[in-house]
Order: C-alpha cells, then structure tokens, then sequence
C-alpha cells in the first residue's frame, strides 16, 4: 500500500468519523416530543357562556352595586417539582411597561407567577408560572430541566396562606414562541389547572433567544 | 342600574315583567337579548305596566352589544332611563378599564384618582373612561375645577382585565349622591411574551460547528475515495 493509499484510506475513515458524530448530535438534539396537547387544549375549553335568547324565562341576577373589594387570591410562594430536582421560590409578576412581556424574575433561580390571573385558590383557569431555563450571566435557571417532565409527574405548589396543592402533569409541548396560543394558557375560565413556562428549543446566538416555549400543563391531582 | 332615590321599581321589558321590587343602589344582569328595539317600562311595585312612571319606547340593543340602562336622575332631578353602550372591548395586559357615569342631579363634576382630575367637566347624562394600571386608587369626584368633594372619597380597587363602571347616583339638593358600581369581567389579554432565558444552554436543534463537521466529514470521503479509485485505475 503507497503512503497516497494510506492517505487515502485515512481522510475516508476520518469522514466516517465525523460524519457519525454528526448523525449522532443531530439525533440527541431532537426535542422531546409534545405529549398531551389535546388534553391541555380540553382543559381550556371554556364553560359555555348561555347564547342569546328572548327575554322569557330568564331570571336576572341582581347584585348590590357595591364598589368592587379586593378578591381573595392565594399566591403561590413556593414551587417544588421532585421529578426534576426544582425547589423555586415564586415571585408576584405582571407586565413588562416596555415590552407588553411576562416579567419573568430576573434572578433566575426564582419564578414568577402571573399576578393578574387566578391564584392556587381558583376553581377555574389557569394558574401561570414562568421560570428561566437559563441565562447568559447566571448560567442554569430552575426551569432549566423542564422539559423533562412528562404525564404523571408531581408537582406540588405552596400558597401564601400555607396550604400546600399537589398537581399531576397532563401535558408537555413546544411552540414557536410566533405561534404559541397565549391566550389559552393565560385563560381566566376552563378547568383549573397549573400551566409553567420557559423557553426551549433552537437558540439563536446572535438575538440572544430561544426560538420556542415549553408549556406543561398540570391539573390538581 | 338604578339610581332613582328611595323608589323601587317593577321593570317591564316588552310588556312581561323582568324584575320585581328592583332597589335603587341595585344592578341587574346580564340579560341576553337578541339584537332588536326594546320597550322598557318602570312602575311601582305590584301597579300594572299600564301605570308605568318611566317608559322607553324602542331602545335599540345592537347585536353583540352590550349595553346598561341607568335608570337616575337628570340634572334637573327628574326620573329617566338612559341606554349606555359598554366598552367591553379588551383591554391590554395589565390594564383596567375605568368608566365613569354622571347620572346623577348635579352639576358638572371633575372625578379625580389620588387627588389628581382624571376626568374633568362630566355632565349628566354622560359617561368619561380611561384604561389604567390594574390596582387600588383612591377616588372622589369634586365639583368641576373645584376641591369642593362631592361624592367619596373611595377606594376603587379595579381589578385587571375588567371594566368597572362607576354611576355617580342621587340629588345634590336632596343630599343623597352617592356612587352605584357594575363591573365586566374577562375583558383581558395575554401577555406579548414569555421570554424565558437567553443563555443557549437549553438549545436544542444543531450548532453552526455542526454544519462545518458535516461538510468537512462529506469532502474527506469523497477526496478520499476519489484518490483511492484514481490509485486504483492507475497501478492497473
């Protein structure tokens, strides 16, 4: 065999080389898939509101007009998620002035809950909870694995009043964030239900983003 | 709504009776109507419609509308019923819808929110609203341009994605203003977003060095292969 053979020989095997490596990145990079988004879309189907009839038979609701009081929400303080090693302090939030956003806390071992919508008290809706996977400074957030969780898994959420609310997981799925039906997860109707965020999927380096969502949903156990 | 002092009413809704013993300071509702005009009658309680003491002929209720009938006082303190179309239109993330109704016997007002006119020179029988930041504020309505308080203050907690609707009710000279409030919910959005990390550690799907393996992996093959066939065919 001349030394331009075994050249040869060499580069072809170095190919295989590196093309096996690839396959095998490109097979491990594949997301999970979604698992029970047509649970999760059930969930938020909304109660049907009565369509619009004659004036007969209907008894109409008389109520003082007292200024609205403030309603009894239960925030929830603490998030333990044992299937993916998560015990996260949970943050009040709203809305970013700026961006019209989620406030998600900028410490990323911390989450924020959705002031706005119902707390771990409600009997209808959508309880949200948005957490980092990561960042760029302070490396993994405590929703770093939640795409890991799958059906059946415990969630268990403590409110401020001290009581503790125990949630199974239902669903697991990945959105384009341009796609993500929002409306749906922030819903204040449908059957209660706890709905956690983060992001997921392909990063672009250069936007410093993620290009999906991950949204597990849970239903009280 | 009901803003009529100290007379409560029987309300008629084309000819069939809607709602017994209706008190002032009372709201009633929803009532589901299908798009149409509407006769509207007031009586006593237990008299016939015949003896209505405020009718309205032919209100017209819009198709997927929504609207409230204040039944109150004009500014000269006599008994009417206005048709108010609600702004039930969305409000954006972290917002609350305010409005305020003058429906009752008095001047024009100015109504403020921690001291501050929001709203100025209302007039009977109108309406002024704004979306604000959801929250408590502290409100009073004072005559307009004035700081003469004419109803409050009060502690409006205007809860996000509702529109709360403030009726300011009563007789100045009778000194019985007051304020009657209705409130619509799930006016709200959703937020724009959920940004939730921008470390890339998360990433999935591949990395530019993946491309670059790939296509160096693709041309060592095919050199090589190339050399070793040309090899071949040459020592033949």
């Amino acid at each position: 065999m001349t030394v331009r053979d075994r050249g040869a020989l060499a580069a072809v095997a170095a190919g295989v080389a590196a093309l096996t490596v690839a396959t095998l990145v490109a097979c491990g990079s594949q997301p999970a898939e979604d698992v029970g988004a047509d649970e999760a879309a059930n969930l938020a189907t909304a109660t049907p509101t009565p369509s619009a009839r004659a004036a007969e038979g209907q008894s109409v609701p008389v109520t003082a007009g007292k200024l609205p009081a403030g309603a009894k929400i239960v925030p929830p303080v603490r998030l333990v998620i044992p299937g993916i090693d998560v015990t996260a302090t949970v943050n009040a939030v709203g809305i970013n002035e700026r961006t019209n956003e989620f406030e998600v806390p900028p410490s990323v071992d911390q989450i924020g809950w959705y002031r706005y919508g119902p707390g771990l008290e409600t009997d209808a809706g959508s309880v949200v909870i948005a957490g980092h996977v990561d960042s760029a400074k302070q490396g993994r957030g405590a929703f770093f694995r939640l795409r890991e969780l799958d059906q059946g898994d415990t969630v268990t959420g403590t409110g401020s009043d001290g009581g503790e609310r125990q949630y199974r997981v239902v669903a697991r799925e990945e959105y384009a964030k341009t796609k993500i039906p929002l409306g749906r997860y922030f819903a204040r109707d449908g059957k209660p239900r706890l709905t956690l965020i983060t992001c997921g999927g392909p990063f672009d380096a250069k936007a410093r983003k993620y290009r999906d969502n991950i949204v597990v949903t849970a239903v009280p156990a | 709504m009901h803003g009529i002092p100290d007379t409560p009413v029987d309300v008629y809704v084309n000819g069939r009776k809607t709602l017994d013993n209706f008190k002032p300071g009372d709201v009633a509702g929803p009532l589901n109507l299908e798009q149409g005009d509407y006769d509207i009658a007031l009586t006593k309680p237990g008299e016939p419609i015949g003896s209505a003491i405020l009718t309205v002929d032919n209100a017209a209720v819009p198709g997927g509308g929504n609207v409230s009938l204040a039944a109150h006082l004009d500014a000269a303190a006599q008994p009417r019923i206005t048709p108010f179309v609600n702004d039930v239109s969305k409000v954006a993330a972290g917002k609350a819808r305010l409005i305020v109704r003058h429906t009752a016997a008095a001047p024009e007002v100015d109504v403020r929110a921690g001291g501050t006119p929001v709203f100025k020179g209302l007039t009977n029988p109108n309406e002024a609203k704004g979306d604000v930041d959801a929250g408590s504020v502290q409100a009073d309505v004072v005559l307009a341009g004035t700081d003469t308080v004419a109803i409050g203050p009060a502690d409006l907690n205007l809860k996000e994605g509702t529109a709360t609707i403030v009726y300011a009710i009563g007789s100045a000279e009778g000194k019985s203003l007051d304020v009657v409030a209705q409130t619509i919910t799930g006016l709200h959005s959703a937020p724009g977003g959920v940004p939730s990390g921008d470390g890339g550690q998360a990433g999935t799907g591949v990395h530019t060095w993946w491309y670059v393996l790939t296509s160096v992996g693709v041309l060592l093959l095919l050199g090589g292969g190339v050399r070793l066939a040309t090899a071949r065919t040459g020592r033949k």
